[in-house]
């Protein structure tokens, strides 16, 4: 089942707490808690997951490059005085990544190399500049050459001579090690400290975005699938500001076994990247939404991305608050009770009554091109209603209104103003084409 | 008897309410754009921020008229929300009483649930100059909820209800009962923060004072025979 040598690499604090630590065998693991639940390493995903916390880490700097297997090198020197200093950029890089469903180590140092080697060995590090910071590298152990590519005849090398710290190493003389092939020990070295340039290769973010996730648990319950939503839409969030860019649409693919997939359209009326907007939108659209089976992984795909305004910071917090508002509403409104449900009013050039009149999206100015002002009732019935003729008192009238014979659908019409038997002030017509047919077509509400 | 009322004209105003005087709005009130309604509502208008509720006989008596000076000032960046009308807010109308079309915001055809939830989002989200809405059914704990959403943003909210809701308790801080009179409308005020209304108040709208005339004024009119179908000036 298992390669024979196979190792636990990371456990969870409950099977730590059974005495399984990474890097102890599978079989001993076993023996020691039978029912832990293991996942073979998928390199893939891991690949993937780096490259998705690349991607959302531009928006702390466009300087960054993927160190595999397990590094994300952000060059942080351009953005200090933007989010306040190290140690706010740092606390504020750490709380966003939890909102990943992510757990990471970090430190910061003046050259990648050293700011690699201490987040493995001493997370939450934070060195800056000043003159002697490689004296903290010293202390560092000497088995951390091994992942930056020394071999292991190098290492076994350094450990016959009693080698165990980085600093050690580093005082050994450099025309000696080098004779014995441990030339890149020293290579290492003068990168970490800063004395050699050690050039990344730049990750570039994707052109369109697409976060995938698979659920733990498959589920149907919405608040789960909330949870995992957000989580999607914190990494396109960092992918729209590192492009500098906001959207109109996405599309949330929810992934069933049996199924074929369900698929979540989120429209915005204004471009945004904030995923709290997204995030309510989908909520929206979650709750109304029935889901044929339990969810077993979803997918959040951007749509074309836009190019934001620039704009600067107002002192008094953000201009047009409520204009941001007004359109949340439609927004929320058209996602819960669908589209074509929500909309705003326009005018057609249609002197039909039930012509005259159209919906558009929320919000947009349709055409006004109204014809010449004649009195119109406030409401208008859905049809035309059959009434008859001794229930009303005709007051005003006739408007005669002949038209559409080219379009199939011709209306010859008398229109009054009327009085009904309850009082209501109504708007009603004979039909030319059957005189003595009377109907209500509106009222004046 | 005389003692009192001196002790209680010294204080500051707004302390102690007297029944006889309407109470002052906590919220500036929104002029309704009738003198003599506005001489009747506490704090001179609609209520700022509070629910109040329409009772009409029958549609078609006047009750949009009566809130059309309320629209009209819609702001660019707010919506006027119509939430499951009875019938359609007929646009040309709507445009030539000077309502900006493109901010009315038309919710349609929601069962109560999803109705409730849309009255309930327009209101708390404070980006409407106005919500007029029109439940098909409510319970007292909704129009509860309904009444804090629309205090807490700051929102006009206007539910129309049927005339058997007059009989009952509402938690609505202006309740209006409309019924047809001729040239406008005649109002009964059901409930206000102030003494109770005594008669009802007789208002005119301007889209109706001209069918003052006497209702057989034209009750006979000249059949208007057919012409023939063809084509005529727009503007005829």
């Amino acid at each position: 089942m298992h390669q024979p040598r196979a190792q636990v690499i990371a456990v969870s604090a409950s099977a730590r707490a059974r005495g399984v630590h990474p890097g102890c065998s599978i079989a001993a693991a076993l023996a020691m808690a039978p029912q832990i639940v293991l996942h073979a390493r998928r390199p893939e995903l891991e690949q993937a997951t780096l490259e998705e916390l690349a991607a959302w880490a531009g928006r702390y700097t466009p300087q960054l490059s993927i160190a595999a297997p397990d590094t994300v090198l952000l060059d942080i020197a351009a953005s200090l005085r933007l989010f306040g200093g190290l140690q706010m950029l740092a606390g504020e890089i750490g709380s966003a990544v939890a909102a990943l469903g992510l757990h990471v180590h970090h430190a910061v140092a003046p050259t990648p190399r050293a700011a690699q080697w201490l987040a493995q060995h001493r997370p939450g590090c934070l060195i800056d500049g000043t003159h002697g910071w490689q004296e903290v590298l010293d202390e560092l152990p000497v088995d951390l050459l091994a992942g930056a590519g020394v071999s292991t005849a190098v290492l076994e090398l350094l450990a016959t001579l009693g080698i165990r710290s980085l600093g050690q190493a580093r005082r050994l003389p450099r025309a000696g090690l080098a004779r014995r092939q441990g030339a890149a020990v020293h290579a290492l070295l003068a990168q970490a400290c800063g004395e050699v340039a050690d050039p990344r290769l730049s990750y570039q973010p994707p052109e369109r975005h697409r976060g995938h996730l698979l659920l733990p648990h498959p589920s149907t319950r919405i608040e789960p699938l909330l949870f995992a939503v957000s989580r999607l839409f914190a990494a396109l969030e960092g992918w729209l500001w590192a492009h500098q860019a906001v959207l109109e649409d996405c599309r949330l693919v929810l992934e069933h076994e049996h199924h074929p997939p369900t698929i979540v359209d989120i429209h915005s009326t204004t471009p945004t990247r904030a995923q709290t907007q997204l995030l309510v939108l989908a909520r929206e659209h979650l709750a109304t939404l029935t889901l044929p089976a339990a969810v077993v992984a979803m997918a959040l795909e951007s749509g074309p991305a836009q190019r934001a305004a620039q704009r600067s910071g107002d002192l008094f917090g953000p201009a047009g608050g409520k204009d941001g508002d007004a359109a949340l509403l439609a927004d929320r409104l058209r996602a819960r009770l669908g589209a074509e449900r929500v909309g705003s009013l326009c005018l057609h050039a249609d002197h039909r009554p039930e012509r005259a009149w159209g919906i558009t999206a929320a919000g947009r100015r349709g055409n006004c091109d109204s014809l010449p002002a004649a009195p119109r009732p406030l409401w208008l019935a859905q049809a035309p209603r059959q009434v008859g003729r001794a229930t009303l008192t005709l007051l005003e009238g006739p408007e005669r209104i002949e038209s559409g014979w080219w379009d199939g659908a011709p209306v010859r019409r008398d229109y009054y103003l009327a009085r009904d038997s309850r009082c209501a002030l109504c708007w009603v017509f004979e039909d030319l084409d059957q005189p003595g047919q009377w109907y209500v077509h509106g009222l004046h509400g | 008897m005389g003692a009192p009322s001196a002790a209680l004209a010294s204080l500051p105003a707004g302390l102690v309410w007297q029944g006889n005087q309407l109470a002052a709005a906590s919220r500036p009130a929104h002029p309704t754009g009738f003198a003599e309604l506005d001489a009747e509502l506490p704090g001179g208008g609609w209520p700022g921020g509070a629910l109040t509720e329409l009772i009409a006989t029958t549609p078609g008596i006047g009750e949009l008229s009566l809130l059309l000076p309320l629209m009209r000032r819609t702001g660019a960046q707010q919506w006027l929300a119509f939430i499951a009308p009875p019938l359609l807010p007929y646009a040309p109308a709507l445009h030539a009483a000077g309502v900006p079309l493109e901010r009315v915001l038309l919710v349609r055809n929601g069962d109560a649930a999803q109705t409730q939830w849309a009255i309930r989002q327009a209101c708390s989200s404070g980006a409407c100059s106005a919500v007029l809405a029109w439940p098909a059914q409510t319970d007292n704990a909704s129009l509860r909820r309904l009444q804090l959403a629309a205090e807490a943003s700051a929102t006009p909210l206007f539910l129309f209800r049927p005339p058997a809701a007059a009989a009952q308790a509402s938690p609505a801080v202006l309740r209006l009962q409309l019924s047809a009179a001729p040239g406008g409308v005649s109002i009964h005020i059901l409930k206000r923060r102030g003494p109770a209304a005594s008669a009802a108040l007789h208002l005119r709208l301007p889209a109706r004072t001209d069918t003052t005339a006497p209702p057989h004024a034209v009750a006979c009119p000249a059949p208007a025979r057919s012409a023939p179908a063809g084509i005529y000036p727009r503007c005829a």
